[in-house]
């Protein structure tokens, strides 16, 4: 193999690297994490960088929800520790600013980012598919309250998003 | 020397090269030279081999476009690893047919296309993984990573389209980070773009590069003023340093006779952005105190933009003084250069004054009209002297639009500004018949 041939293979190399690393830390979130179940609510349908998409809102995105929720800087992490009720829903509990050790079986710690007053935990945005695009709009919008979303949370608090569900109707 | 002369003035060289000879203008033997000289004998292959790689460029544009279509159509019944297994072998399949084909079938042009198509396909890649695997995070990232890639790519591939895309990339994610974090940091990033894509297009030869890359060091350091002060006063200062240096570039090339084929282009580009910023402010509504856009906001302002921007100036500089020597040999183009230069110091001065609140509101836009003024003079001299018909007009517009806005601006008479109007039409038709006759006579001259 020639030196430009070399040189090609690696930027070809380096753009598959970027590609797979785009959802790698997703893919191991996948992998190695627990399900958990969170309660969403619709903020935003439409997105013009990644097409169609749901923008999704949680009760752990308020800080109001957390008894102890502190304020504060821009991308300051914090970890939202959320507890599964009766109803199978994990419900937010208390915050912390490390990853907490040592949860017992029912609790798991979600790590967010501040942002404008609210949390981001990286599982904000649900795509959707084309042609169930109106579909899933329509259902969001008239059973707002009943949309779930199955989580996957990993031992280093990492999220992430596997599907969306509404009543009995699943979305992936 | 073929990249010196326009393809134009050697496709009327080859055409009038018969009829030289036959009416024995030129011997036989000096035709051959000229048509070695101008690669004369290149020139249809040129001009096809041009149209070949704007059709191939489109086709393999379409081409991806309805493969992207067609997989997305079918999206949803694909499963997951199926998804990601697909857009791996499609980005591999435009990289490796294209390189096939431009090294080793000798069809660059196709071959080149396809691999500039594959860094499309890269990014629109990037966006369908985050899709499938619903990663959530900030919109620019996207254009970080594509960024990335794409240079990469440029660089391997020494592909000057591909470059541009890159640059393209890299100044959208700039505008998405420095926005979302305004740090320290983000000053050198304006710098290292320079650093990284001018050596790129100085290997390339590539024109639009070297251009592309002026205009966005200009947008990026003109994004982190504005986000530091919110007043245009620090946008006008970073587009003088930039218009400035991209003229002082330009003419270095020229001087020098160091890539020749970059200096008209970044000449022209540095009086343009010098002349468009001097007619933008050149209205008094920028210096009324009040003016919302006069207003820094109340956060402590930080200065480290003024870091790219010192810089960008002292290379512009440099750039001068370096050529101080060829530019006092010719008067004519010192007291151009000298134009130029008093031109910015003006504008740049009066944007000081105005951030530091002294200067009469008044003074300051009617001395920013006379930078206006003397850049379009500039412009004209540069038409007449390198009989430049562009630069002849480009100039005559823009005194013309000063005038006329200056009359527009200001409550005056309608019949004030009926005899304006027809004074600037009659005065721009008699320049123009004045400077196409002194064309016409330099011609017959020589």
């Amino acid at each position: 193999m020639n030196k430009r041939t070399l040189f090609f293979a690696i930027a070809v190399a380096v753009q598959l690297v970027i590609l797979l690393g785009v959802p790698a830390r997703k893919v191991y979130t996948r992998a190695t994490g627990r399900d958990i179940v969170l309660q969403v609510a619709p903020v935003d349908p439409y997105d013009v960088l990644k097409g169609y998409y749901v923008t999704l809102g949680y009760d752990i995105s308020r800080p109001g929800a957390f008894p102890n929720a502190p304020t504060l800087a821009v991308n300051e992490v914090i970890y939202a520790i959320v507890e599964q009720a009766e109803d199978g829903i994990w419900k937010p509990i208390a915050t912390a600013q490390e990853l907490p050790q040592n949860l017992p079986a029912n609790q798991a710690a979600i790590r967010g980012r501040w942002h404008q007053g609210r949390i981001l935990y990286g599982i904000e945005e649900f795509s959707i598919p084309e042609s169930k695009r109106d579909v899933i709009a329509d259902d969001l919008n008239k059973n707002r309250n009943e949309a779930r979303v199955d989580v996957k949370v990993d031992a280093n608090g990492e999220a992430a998003l596997l599907r969306l569900r509404i009543q009995d109707r699943v979305y992936e | 020397m073929t990249q010196h002369k326009s393809s134009s003035f050697r496709a009327t060289l080859k055409q009038e090269l018969p009829d030289w000879v036959r009416e024995s203008i030129v011997t036989e033997e000096a035709a051959q030279q000229l048509t070695a000289r101008y690669e004369l004998d290149k020139l249809s292959k040129e001009s096809s081999g041009l149209l070949a790689a704007v059709i191939f460029t489109l086709g393999g544009l379409l081409l991806g476009g309805g493969l992207l279509s067609f997989v997305a159509a079918n999206w949803e019944e694909i499963p997951t690893v199926a998804k990601v297994i697909l857009l791996l072998i499609t980005l591999l399949a435009f990289h490796g047919v294209g390189y096939w084909l431009w090294h080793y079938k000798g069809w660059s042009r196709l071959g080149h296309a396809l691999v500039f198509t594959g860094s499309l396909v890269f990014g629109a890649n990037i966006g369908l993984m985050a899709q499938i695997f619903h990663v959530s995070g900030e919109w620019y990232g996207a254009f970080g990573a594509w960024a990335l890639g794409s240079l990469v790519m440029a660089y391997a591939a020494r592909s000057w389209i591909t470059g541009v895309l890159a640059l393209v990339n890299v100044v959208i994610w700039f505008l998405g980070i420095s926005h979302a974090h305004q740090r320290t940091g983000m000053m050198v990033i304006p710098l290292l773009a320079a650093a990284i894509f001018l050596p790129l297009a100085w290997q390339l030869r590539s024109r639009v590069l070297y251009a592309a890359t002026f205009v966005g060091f200009t947008i990026m350091l003109c994004s982190i003023a504005e986000q530091q002060h919110n007043s245009f006063k620090y946008i006008l200062i970073s587009l003088v340093i930039c218009g400035f240096t991209t003229w002082a570039a330009g003419e270095f090339h020229r001087f020098k006779n160091i890539r020749p084929e970059f200096g008209n282009l970044l000449a022209g580009l540095g009086i343009l952005t010098l002349g468009t910023i001097s007619y933008v402010w050149s209205f008094h509504e920028w210096w009324q105190e009040g003016n919302w856009l006069n207003r820094a906001e109340a956060k402590p302002p930080t200065f480290y933009w003024l870091v790219p921007a010192g810089i960008a100036a002292i290379a512009g500089l440099t750039l001068i003084v370096m050529i101080m020597q060829e530019i006092n040999a010719l008067p004519t183009r010192r007291l151009l250069a000298i134009g130029i230069t008093v031109a910015s110091g003006i504008l740049v001065i009066c944007a000081m004054l105005g951030i530091a609140h002294r200067g009469d509101q008044m003074l300051l836009t009617l001395v920013v009209n006379l930078a206006a003024l003397i850049i379009a003079a500039v412009a004209i001299a540069i038409g007449v002297m390198d009989e430049r018909r562009a630069a002849f007009w480009a100039g005559t517009v823009f005194v013309v639009l000063l005038i006329i806005s200056r009359f527009l601006e200001y409550e005056t008479s309608l019949l004030l500004k009926s005899a304006a109007f027809t004074l600037c039409g009659l005065a721009m038709i008699m320049a123009g018949i004045t400077y196409e006759k002194y064309l016409t006579r330099k011609e017959a001259h020589v």
